[in-house]
C-alpha cells in the first residue's frame, strides 16, 4: 500500500465518503425536483425556527418568572433556593427535550421528501 | 496546596497527551484511515470527543469562579454554552455535514464560489482561534501559579510547548479517541472531588460561613441587557467555532450528525452540574477566595481547603489533571484546525508548511497571553463567542438557509461584525474592566444584528453575484442521504 502524507484538510471534498448516490431528481435539475427540494428546505427551516423560538420563549418566561415571580426569592426546595434549581438544573431537560423533538420532526420531513421523490 | 502535587499532575497529563499523540501516528497508516476511520466511530464516542474538545478552561475553571463571584447571574453561562449546541443542531449540524467541507473556509468557497471570500473567512477563523487560545493559556498560567507557586508564564509556555510538539510531530491522529477520553477525564476530575467534599461536609456537619444567595464581593446583579447580550453571544457563537465544526465531519451522514449533537447536549448538561455545585459550595464555605481575587482557582483549591490531608492532596491532583486536560485538549483542537487553515492558505499545504503553521498557530496567542493579564476566564471566553457570533455565524446561517447570499455580502458582513465587535473588545480592554459601559463590555446584542443586516443588505445590492451553482449546492446541503439499509 502506498504511503500518503496527509497534511491538512482536503480542499476538494466533493463527495462525502460512503455517501450513496443522490436521487435522480436532484442531479437532473428537473422542475419537479427543484420544487421538492425547495419545499424540503422551507419545511426544515420552519421547523428549526419554531423550535428555536419556542425554546427562547420558554427561556424568557423562566427569566421573567425568576425576577418578578411572587415569592420566588424566598422559595426553597430541600434548602436550595428555587432560582438556583431552575437555572442550574431545570433548564437542561428543556434543552434536551427541544433537541429530541426537533430530531424526530426533521427526520420525518426528510422521510416525507424521500417518499415523494421515490414515488415518481 | 503541596506544590509537588500540582507539578506531578501537570507532568502526567502532558506526558499522556504527548505519548498518545506520538503513538497515534502508528495506528492509522493510510490516508483512508485518517479520513474515514472516524466513520466507524459510534455516536457515543463522537459525542464524547466533541464534549472533550468543547469543555475548555472557561467551563472547567471559569464557570465555577464566576458563580462564586456573581451567583445566579453566572448560571446563565453554562445554560448558554449548552443551548448553543441546540442552535447548532437546529441550523447547522446536518447541512454542514452534508456539505462535505472540512473547514469553514472550504464551506464558504464551495457555497459562494469565490476565492476572495475564502481568504476573508480564513482570516476570521484564525482570529477566532487565536482569541480562543488566549484564555486557555491564561487558565494554564493561573493553574500553575496557584498549584505549584511557579511564575505564571511557565504554565502557558508549557501548554504551548506540549501542544506544538504533539501537533507538529504529526500526532493527534487518534484525536477522536484522545478527545473522547479527555471528556470523561474532565467529568471525573470535577465530579469526584465535588461529591467527596459534599460527603465530608455532611459527615462533619460543617456550617456554611455565608448564605448562598449573597455575593461575597457585594457585586450587584446584572441587568437584562447583559443577560440578553450574553445569550446572543453564546447561542450564536457556538455554531461558528472552528474546532467544534470540524468534529461534525466524523459522522457518517446528516442524520447521525443530529443524533451525535443530541448526545453532546446530554453530556454537557451532566458536566455543568458540577461547576455549578463547586461554585455554590465555594459561596457557602470558601467565600474569602472571591475577595482575594482567586475566584477562577476555586475548583482547584476547594478539595485542599475543605477536605485537607492526604485525601485533599489526591483530590487536588485529580482536579489539576482535569484542568490541564481541558487546556491541552481545547488548545490542541484549535491548533490543529488553525494550522490546517493557515497551511492551506499560506504555505501551500506541505508537511513542512503544516508544522510551521502549527507553531504559528500556538505561538502568536502565547505572545498575547504573556502580554495581557488574566481576566475572568468565563467572561473572556464569552467575548470570543461574541466575536464568532458577529463574524462567522451570519455567514454560516445565511449560507445554509438563504439562496440570495453573495460573496460580496458575506465579506461585508464579516468585516462589519469584526470591526464592531473587535472595536468594542479593544475599547473595553483599553478602558479597563469595570470602567467600560455595559453596551461596550457586552457587544453581541448589537454587533450580531448589525453583521446580519450588512450581509443581507449587500447581498441584495449585488444580486447578480449569486453563484450559478446555488441550486446544486443547496440541494447537496439539505437532501437526505439515502439510508443504506433501504437501498433498492
Amino acid at each position: 500500500m502506498t504511503r500518503v502524507r496527509v497534511t491538512g484538510p482536503r480542499q476538494s471534498a466533493t463527495a462525502a465518503p460512503g455517501r450513496s448516490p443522490y436521487p435522480r431528481e436532484v442531479t437532473e435539475d428537473s422542475d419537479s425536483g427543484r420544487i421538492f427540494i425547495r419545499s424540503l428546505i422551507r419545511s426544515q427551516l420552519r421547523l428549526a425556527l419554531v423550535v428555536a423560538c419556542g425554546f427562547l420563549i420558554i427561556l424568557a418566561v423562566f427569566a421573567v418568572f425568576l425576577v418578578y415571580g411572587p415569592g420566588v426569592a424566598e422559595t426553597r426546595i430541600f434548602g436550595i433556593p428555587l432560582d438556583w434549581l431552575v437555572l442550574g438544573v431545570g433548564i437542561y431537560p428543556v434543552i434536551g427535550l427541544s433537541a429530541w423533538l426537533y430530531n424526530r420532526a426533521a427526520a420525518r420531513n426528510e422521510a416525507r421528501y424521500r417518499d415523494l421523490v421515490e414515488d415518481k | 496546596m503541596n506544590p509537588a502535587v500540582g507539578l506531578f499532575a501537570f507532568l502526567a497529563v502532558s506526558l499522556a497527551t504527548a505519548v498518545i499523540g506520538f503513538y497515534g501516528l502508528r495506528i492509522s497508516r493510510t490516508t483512508g484511515d485518517f479520513y474515514v476511520a472516524s466513520r466507524t466511530v459510534p455516536p457515543w464516542w463522537n459525542a464524547s470527543a466533541i464534549g472533550g474538545e468543547y469543555l475548555s478552561a472557561a467551563s472547567f475553571l471559569g464557570v465555577a469562579g464566576l458563580i462564586l463571584l456573581s451567583g445566579t447571574d453566572a448560571l446563565w453561562f453554562p445554560v448558554g454554552y449548552t443551548a448553543g449546541y441546540l442552535m447548532l443542531l437546529l441550523f447547522v449540524a446536518a447541512p454542514l455535514r452534508r456539505s462535505g467541507a472540512y473547514t469553514i473556509p472550504d464551506f464558504t468557497e464551495a457555497r459562494l464560489d469565490s476565492k476572495l471570500v475564502r481568504r476573508v473567512t480564513s482570516l476570521m477563523v484564525v482570529a477566532v482561534g487565536w482569541l480562543y487560545i488566549v484564555p486557555q493559556l491564561h487558565g494554564a498560567a493561573l493553574a500553575i501559579r496557584i498549584t505549584t507557586g511557579l511564575p505564571s508564564w511557565v504554565g502557558s509556555t508549557a501548554v504551548v510547548v506540549v501542544v506544538c510538539l504533539t501537533v507538529a510531530a504529526g500526532g493527534m491522529r487518534s484525536i477522536t479517541f484522545v478527545q473522547a477520553f479527555q471528556y470523561w477525564l474532565k467529568l471525573t476530575a470535577l465530579a469526584v472531588p465535588v461529591v467527596f467534599v459534599l460527603l465530608v461536609l455532611a459527615s462533619n456537619g460543617t456550617q456554611p460561613q455565608a448564605p448562598l444567595p449573597v455575593n461575597p464581593t457585594g457585586q450587584g446583579a446584572a441587568g437584562a441587557y447583559q443577560h440578553i447580550s450574553l445569550l446572543v453571544a453564546l447561542l450564536f457563537g457556538t455554531l461558528g467555532l472552528p474546532h467544534v465544526l470540524v468534529r461534525f465531519y466524523t459522522n457518517p451522514d446528516g442524520q447521525s450528525a443530529r443524533r451525535t449533537t443530541l448526545i453532546v447536549l446530554g453530556l454537557l448538561s451532566v458536566f455543568y452540574l458540577f461547576p455549578t455545585l463547586s461554585g455554590a459550595l465555594g459561596r457557602m464555605f470558601a467565600p474569602e477566595l472571591a475577595q482575594s481575587g482567586q475566584a477562577d482557582a476555586l475548583v482547584l483549591l476547594l478539595p485542599g481547603k475543605l477536605v485537607g490531608g492526604l485525601a485533599g492532596d489526591l483530590l487536588s491532583a485529580l482536579v489539576v489533571a482535569g484542568a490541564f486536560a481541558a487546556f491541552l485538549s481545547t488548545t490542541c483542537g484549535l491548533v490543529v484546525s488553525l494550522s490546517g487553515v493557515i497551511s492551506q492558505d499560506l504555505f501551500g499545504g506541505s508537511v513542512r508548511g503544516f508544522r510551521l503553521a502549527a507553531v504559528l498557530a500556538a505561538v502568536v496567542p502565547l505572545g498575547f497571553a504573556l502580554m495581557t493579564d488574566t481576566l475572568a476566564l468565563a467572561g473572556s471566553v464569552g467575548l470570543v463567542f461574541a466575536f464568532t457570533a458577529s463574524t462567522i455565524c451570519p455567514l454560516l446561517l445565511l449560507g445554509i438557509w438563504w439562496r440570495g447570499l453573495t460573496d460580496a455580502g458575506a465579506i461585508a458582513g464579516m468585516l462589519t461584525g469584526a470591526f464592531l465587535c473587535g472595536g468594542a473588545m479593544v475599547a473595553g480592554t483599553l478602558m479597563g474592566p469595570g470602567n467600560a459601559p455595559v453596551w461596550l463590555a457586552q457587544p453581541a446584542a448589537w454587533s450580531v444584528p448589525a453583521a446580519f443586516a450588512a450581509t443581507v443588505t449587500v447581498s441584495m445590492m449585488t444580486k447578480n453575484r449569486v453563484p450559478a451553482s446555488v441550486n446544486r449546492v443547496m440541494s447537496r446541503l439539505h437532501v437526505p442521504e439515502r439510508p443504506v439499509a433501504t437501498e433498492r
